[in-house]
């Protein structure tokens, strides 16, 4: 191409004619314009409720009061999400165990094979059941809640409050943005990471997204808030304590992710912290209409179908392993014998572990299978209430103060969903991050509960 | 229990397999290396105005004299260098690959500062190695194309491009500078680390203005607005300083964006020349251009960041950006 | 600005606008959607399309690229989310994006969603587009906030300054959205002349960017919009450098006759790769 070449060369020597800060001059001259235009078009008529955002700003990101509110509104919010999931949650399971018991006897009453009516009913339908009424409620409740916040603006007044703690793990304060889009989902949080501009930083947000507990791994930590800590007190403030339960086990996550950062940033991905600005939009009164179109289709029905695509073949999984009999105990037992020993010394159980196996492609089954699999096959349309639940779990699977602890501490910490591994890989496209981001939180929460196993044991 | 340990120990030697380190150099290379570094040494010297010597050699590169003169040697025979009574001298074709490598090297450096956004504290190293690569490869006209033609290294250093260019920074050093009389920083030097680190300590960049206001045998000490700090007489012989414009002598008068009180506001005067890269055209974007009126408006539990408010958007930076943005208290 | 007659700021938008969701094989026209972050643009593009929308990534990119499409007066609209950008000038990856499809995407009309409680930020990034493209419709959103906080935006009063249109409208309750079609559709057509504000840069830049531009309109026929590729050029846009010495920059010129978007596609993935 003839001419090409001269052009460049001209620019090239023109450029070294200009001012070295010409860029700075021509910013300065457009915004010189854009002043000029809109102190012609824009008249200031009162100062009507001007105050009132700053008012507002004031306070969220006060000093004294910013991080406390911050802490207190993340229990609210979970506190709401119990108290309102519990009777829904029981009343959809209720229902849908009735469905199963009658439709199991409708094929009955046909004169469809055992196997048949077991592994539709029993299988696939009840892994149907579990999640959507162990799921739908909390979900229909949090998301709502959640993007009431996200359209507020209170995110990145999150992200202004905790930006100096990120900042001394050498990483983003953007990462907070991502981190409150992972308590939906890991997956939308991984993608949440692409507002950080610097990829070191980008990468620190995408490997330490996991420890945030996720929408499908909340209802474990619910539960076990419900059935171990929230026991512990009266009634009245049973649900305050869960709700605080699950608000520490958050933080404890938070404390992760920070320590995870800093160790990140001084090994793998070592360099500065990059520049950080952030805007911090005027609050805007929410719309109703967007937030239950996002809120209920995009993310509630959108995560539950997700759900249910994996729990009807788990659930198909899991009365097979527990139909199959092999030398008069049933092959899910094998499997549960076989993880045992390593179960025992992460503190967990073998059941537990073959449950996290199974729940690979998504976190939300592991409570579902967990419970199919201590009941066996047998009925368990009855269990409706937490209560029921604990007497199964403590009464006759021995389980301790211990496992519900390290059971929380291994769902907080440990790999992330099929779902988020292989958005971490589109977002990388590297085999190695995406092995990292596998295998690097697998291990601390193996560390960990083996730790924390270990001590109490020894006390 | 046996196949859960084998299978952990799989894992942990595939993770180790995808994280192994990539071999950098060869040998072959290493000598390539080793001929750049002794014409670099032989093309900074002279532009010091010093002479260089097999011994210098020697001395700057850590090597026998043996291999010194094996270098040398080399360089003669491909007609690069010439040795003039003990003298080394290059030919133009050495300066040229000389200048080529010196230009790498700052080059990689304000790829590192401006664009990775890395400390200045870890530019040096990474850029000794690359720069030796970036030539080899021929890659050294794209990397000048990408950062936008950028004049200078983060250090302050002209990058040369074609001969004659200047590859010194016209400056004076920070130990003779008259005291009460204003500087601006325009180059420090990155060698030897402990005295780099000094200077950094200080928060020395190249454009920071100081002012020298006492001297004793081994000390000096700066002010920088309102800030004083000292610094070893041997360190600020690293740091390079010329006489500041009228504009910049103002700044005396000015404050730093985050010293502003939460409410107070001010007028923009000047985007300090440390901000570069990619940190300097956001900040302009954002509006923090020259004569704009910002307000702190926010602070937090930490003190950092702090958010102001610009042409009617509240922006939340961080201290360390907005100590560059020098503005004046409006009353 | 609006057209005379068709002042129609209450009347129901759904008796000319359809909206098309995500049917987007066959379009008439094509819409970029500008705008600052946090200006309401994503409500914009919402009430335009419907809430069906087609999500995919820029080619070779991790950047959202959000398509819809609407029909209006029986011409069918594409309608193409820019990413969120405060300017065009810096090397992110998404003010490339914008700046490539603005200027290689040709889209027939370029709608800038401004903030009106904040003009003075966001009409530097309205200058910016005007300085690529003539075709601009500027969106005045969320009037009704700065009527809160007590500012009175003289919509007329910026469209004569700016030299194109400009529509005042609350995005969240679609006031102002049928207007803002119909004006695009006015622009597009060419009944509605524009005449964009390009500011003067400093006389050396000015200078240089007059020396630059003829040669690059010579070297490449046909070029769209010599100047700004020169100012691009001068500034070390290394991606712009690249697209001229390559000869990218010519072959889309020549692909003027295909699909718009086959070019662009190919220019963004192109860069990608490297």
């Amino acid at each position: 191409m003839t001419g090409l070449r001269e052009v460049i060369v001209k620019a090239d020597m023109l450029r070294d004619g200009l001012a070295p800060d010409f860029r700075d001059q021509m910013v300065e001259n457009l915004y010189l314009e854009a002043d000029r235009i809109s102190s012609r078009a824009v008249k200031q008529a009162g100062d009507a409720k001007w105050d009132l955002d700053q008012r507002v700003d004031r306070l969220v990101t006060s000093p004294l009061f910013g991080l406390p509110l911050m802490v207190l509104l993340m229990t609210a919010v979970f506190w709401l999400t119990i108290v309102g999931a519990n009777i829904p949650s029981q009343m959809l399971a209720t229902a849908l165990f009735w469905v199963e018991a009658r439709g199991a006897d409708l094929f009955q009453s046909f004169g469809s094979p055992w196997w048949l009516t077991g592994f539709l009913w029993n299988g696939v339908w009840r892994g149907l059941a579990w999640v959507i009424s162990v799921m739908l409620p909390p979900m229909a409740i949090f998301f709502p809640v959640f993007t009431i916040l996200e359209d507020l603006g209170y995110l990145p007044r999150v992200a202004f409050n905790m930006d100096w703690l990120f900042r001394r793990a050498g990483a983003h304060g953007k990462q907070a943005l991502s981190m409150a889009m992972g308590f939906g989902c890991n997956a939308a949080g991984v993608i949440a990471t692409r507002v950080i501009d610097s990829p070191r930083e980008r990468l620190i947000a995408i490997l330490t997204n996991n420890f945030v507990p996720c929408n499908g791994r909340f209802p474990t930590l619910i539960m076990l808030a419900t059935i171990f800590v929230a026991a512990q007190f009266p009634p009245l403030f049973a649900s305050i304590a869960a709700a605080g339960a699950v608000a520490g086990i958050v933080l404890l996550g938070i404390g992760f992710t920070l320590v995870v950062s800093a160790v990140l940033s001084r090994t793998l991905l070592q360099g500065e912290a990059s520049a950080f600005t952030l805007e911090l939009p005027p609050y805007r009164r929410p719309s109703v209409l967007r937030i239950l179109y996002t809120s209920l289709i995009d993310r509630t029905l959108f995560v539950l179908w997700r759900a249910m695509l994996t729990a009807a073949p788990a659930g198909a999984v899991i009365w097979i392993l527990a139909n199959i009999h092999v030398s008069g105990a049933s092959l899910a037992r094998h499997i549960a014998d076989f993880f045992q020993p390593f179960g025992y010394l992460l503190g967990l159980d073998g059941v537990i572990l073959l449950a996290y196996v199974i729940a690979i492609p998504a976190n939300e089954i592991v409570v579902p299978t967990m419970l199919m699999m201590y009941l066996g096959a047998g009925s368990m349309s009855e269990m409706e209430s937490f209560d029921e639940i604990r007497k199964v779990l403590v009464d006759q699977n021995g389980w301790t103060l211990l496992t519900a602890v390290n059971l929380m501490l291994f769902s907080l910490l440990h790999n992330p969903c099929a779902t988020t591994i292989l958005t971490i890989w589109k977002e990388t496209r590297s085999g190695k991050w995406t092995a990292i981001g596998a295998l690097m939180p697998l291990a601390i929460a193996f560390g960990v509960t083996f730790l924390v196993a270990q001590v109490v044991r020894l006390w | 229990m046996l196949l859960w340990i084998a299978g952990t120990v799989g894992l942990a030697a595939a993770a180790a397999f995808a994280l192994r380190k990539p071999w950098v150099r060869q040998r072959g290379r290493n000598r390539r290396a080793d001929l750049e570094d002794v014409l670099k040494h032989i093309f900074t010297r002279r532009h010091e105005g010093r002479e260089a010597s097999m011994e210098s050699v020697a001395g700057h590169l850590r090597i026998s004299p043996r291999r010194a003169i094996r270098l040398c040697t080399e360089l003669e025979s491909q007609g690069m260098a010439e040795s003039d009574s003990g003298t080394l001298r290059l030919t133009p074709k050495g300066e040229d690959w000389a200048r080529e490598v010196v230009r790498a090297h700052r080059l990689w450096e304000t790829y590192l500062a401006n664009e990775a956004r890395m400390s200045m504290r870890d530019v040096h190293g990474p850029a000794e190695r690359e720069e030796h690569r970036l030539v080899a490869d021929r890659q050294v006209e794209a990397l000048d194309a990408r950062l936008g033609h950028p004049r200078s290294d983060p250090h302050g250093d002209p990058i040369p491009r074609i001969a004659g260019d200047a590859v010194l920074s016209p400056a004076r050093c920070l130990t003779g500078w008259p005291l009460g009389t204003p500087a601006e920083v325009v180059h420090v030097e990155d060698e030897p680390e402990a005295l780099f680190e000094q200077i950094l300590k200080g928060g020395l960049a190249p454009g920071t203005v100081v002012t020298p206001i006492e001297s004793s045998a081994d000390r000096i000490i700066l002010s920088e607005g309102s800030r004083v700090f000292e610094l070893s007489r041997l360190a600020a012989g690293s740091v390079q300083v010329r006489a500041v414009s009228a504009e910049y002598a103002q700044r005396s008068q000015w404050v730093r964006l985050s010293d502003l009180n939460t409410g107070e506001q001010g007028e923009v005067m000047l985007l300090d020349p440390a901000l570069r890269g990619f940190t300097r055209r956001r900040l302009l974007d954002l509006g923090l251009t020259g004569r704009a009126k910002v307000e702190a408006a926010l602070g937090n539990a930490f003190g950092d960041p702090k958010a102001y408010r610009v042409r009617g958007t509240t922006i939340a930076l961080r201290n360390d950006q907005a100590s560059r943005v020098w503005v004046k208290r409006s009353a | 600005m609006s057209l005379p007659g068709h002042d129609c700021d209450n009347c129901p938008a759904g008796a000319h606008l359809e909206r098309m969701g995500i049917r987007l094989e066959k379009f008439d026209r094509l819409v970029a959607l500008a705008g600052n972050p946090n200006t309401g643009k994503s409500s914009v593009f919402n009430s335009l399309t419907g809430l069906k929308q087609h999500v995919g990534n820029w080619p070779g990119k991790t950047v959202a690229r959000a398509e819809g499409g609407f029909a209006f007066n029986g011409i069918r609209y594409k309608l193409v989310d820019l990413p969120g950008t405060y300017s065009l000038l810096s090397a992110s990856q998404d003010e490339e994006i914008s700046r490539n499809f603005l200027l290689f995407g040709r889209p027939d009309c370029t709608i800038v969603v401004v903030d009106a409680t904040a003009l003075e930020r966001n009409l530097n990034l309205v200058l910016q587009v005007l300085e690529i493209t003539s075709k601009v419709v500027v969106c005045v959103n969320l009037m009704d906030e700065a009527r809160r906080k007590g500012l009175e935006v003289d919509v007329r009063s910026l469209a004569r300054d700016l030299g194109v249109p400009a529509v005042g409208a609350i995005a969240r309750t679609g006031e102002g959205l049928s207007e803002l079609i119909q004006t695009v559709a006015g622009v597009i057509a060419g009944e509605i002349a524009t005449r964009p504000l390009r500011p003067k840069h400093p006389a050396e830049i000015e200078e240089a960017i007059g020396e630059l531009a003829p040669m690059i309109e010579a070297a490449v026929p046909g070029v769209p919009n010599a100047r700004w590729i020169a100012y691009r050029l001068l500034d070390g846009d290394h991606r712009m450098r690249q697209a001229l010495s390559t000869g990218e920059l010519a072959e889309l010129v020549k692909a003027e006759g295909a699909p718009v978007e086959a070019a662009q596609s190919k220019l963004i993935s192109l860069q990608g790769r490297q």
